[in-house]
């Protein structure tokens, strides 16, 4: 590895194109839809300021985590590692991403068929659900762009 | 249990990775390939997460004030093994698949796929017992 010049490939770190990747999710996934609320308010003068829980209270984080899920591993099925490695990588993700939609879709079969909800335990389980697909997705791009570096030498 | 639970730190020992991944781009994954090499990453991953699973689970049955099953030990126990001695029999194969093909670079390949390999066992052997007992749990309330 150190013979093949690894030191050249993470010279560029400075790029960091997965650190903007990351922050167009955030911001498009979680902040925009936030700050939207907040506008709708101040357009209609009402004195709603809804904190970002209250704007998630039903799980709706869990989409935003299926979504980058699916993002990640359309990414992966690109790339140039061998199927084993993209099946194994796809496969996690996917459940991590169902797992995290599903707080979503339970939370929502509850308030429908009026079963006991508590929006405290949708947010507090889509928030860690969410927060584990990002990781994973991080951590992904990061392989991704290391390999890509070392198909490109 | 529920999903969730787990998924706090598992997502934590994720960023600690990619972490390390950032800040020692070439000693860290240098000493996960070393370690695979000398047949000491497998072994350590499963000390790791069968400590890290049980740990987990006796944390949020103290939360809950219940009482910890012995199934779901077993299988929080068990479980990592097996993933971890597949998944690296599965790694084998995929490196002398790499090494076999004509491909440029593939000592620097190999050296990725590890990495890569690496990081998905370890996230697999985390979260998929809990998976299964919450599986589980469905399952056995869905009995009538």
């Amino acid at each position: 590895m150190v013979a093949l010049g690894i030191n050249e490939l993470t010279a560029d770190w400075a790029s960091a194109k997965w650190l903007l990747w990351i922050g167009l999710y955030l911001s498009l996934g979680i902040i925009v839809p936030w700050a939207m609320t907040r506008a709708w308010a101040h357009q209609h003068h009402s004195p709603l300021r809804p904190r970002l829980r209250q704007v998630f209270q039903n799980g709706e984080l869990g989409l935003v985590g299926l979504m980058l899920a699916i993002s990640v591993i359309w990414d992966l099925q690109k790339s140039e590692y061998t199927s084993d490695t993209i099946a194994l990588g796809s496969v996690f993700l996917a459940m991590a991403g169902i797992m995290a939609g599903a707080v979503w879709i339970e939370s929502y079969c509850r308030r429908t068929t009026g079963t006991r909800f508590r929006p405290d335990r949708a947010w507090r389980d889509s928030r860690n659900l969410t927060l584990l697909v990002f990781s994973l997705a991080i951590v992904t791009e990061i392989l991704l762009d290391r390999f890509a570096k070392v198909t490109a030498l | 249990m529920r999903l969730a639970d787990p998924a706090a730190t598992l997502a934590y020992v994720s960023f600690l990775f990619g972490l390390l991944l950032v800040v020692f781009p070439v000693s860290f994954p240098h000493i996960i390939v070393q370690n695979w090499q000398n047949a000491r990453l497998t072994p350590i991953m499963i000390l790791f997460t069968v400590s890290l699973n049980l740990g987990l689970y006796l944390s949020v049955a103290h939360q809950r004030s219940s009482k910890p099953g012995i199934l779901a030990a077993a299988c929080l126990g068990s479980v990592p093994v097996f993933l971890l001695a597949g998944l690296n029999l599965l790694l084998q194969a995929t490196i002398a698949h790499t090494l076999a093909g004509n491909i440029p670079n593939a000592l620097a390949r190999v050296d990725e796929e590890i990495l890569a390999h690496t990081y998905f066992t370890l996230i697999a052997a985390i979260f998929g017992p809990f998976l299964l007992i919450r599986l589980g749990q469905q399952f056995r309330k869905n009995i009538p």
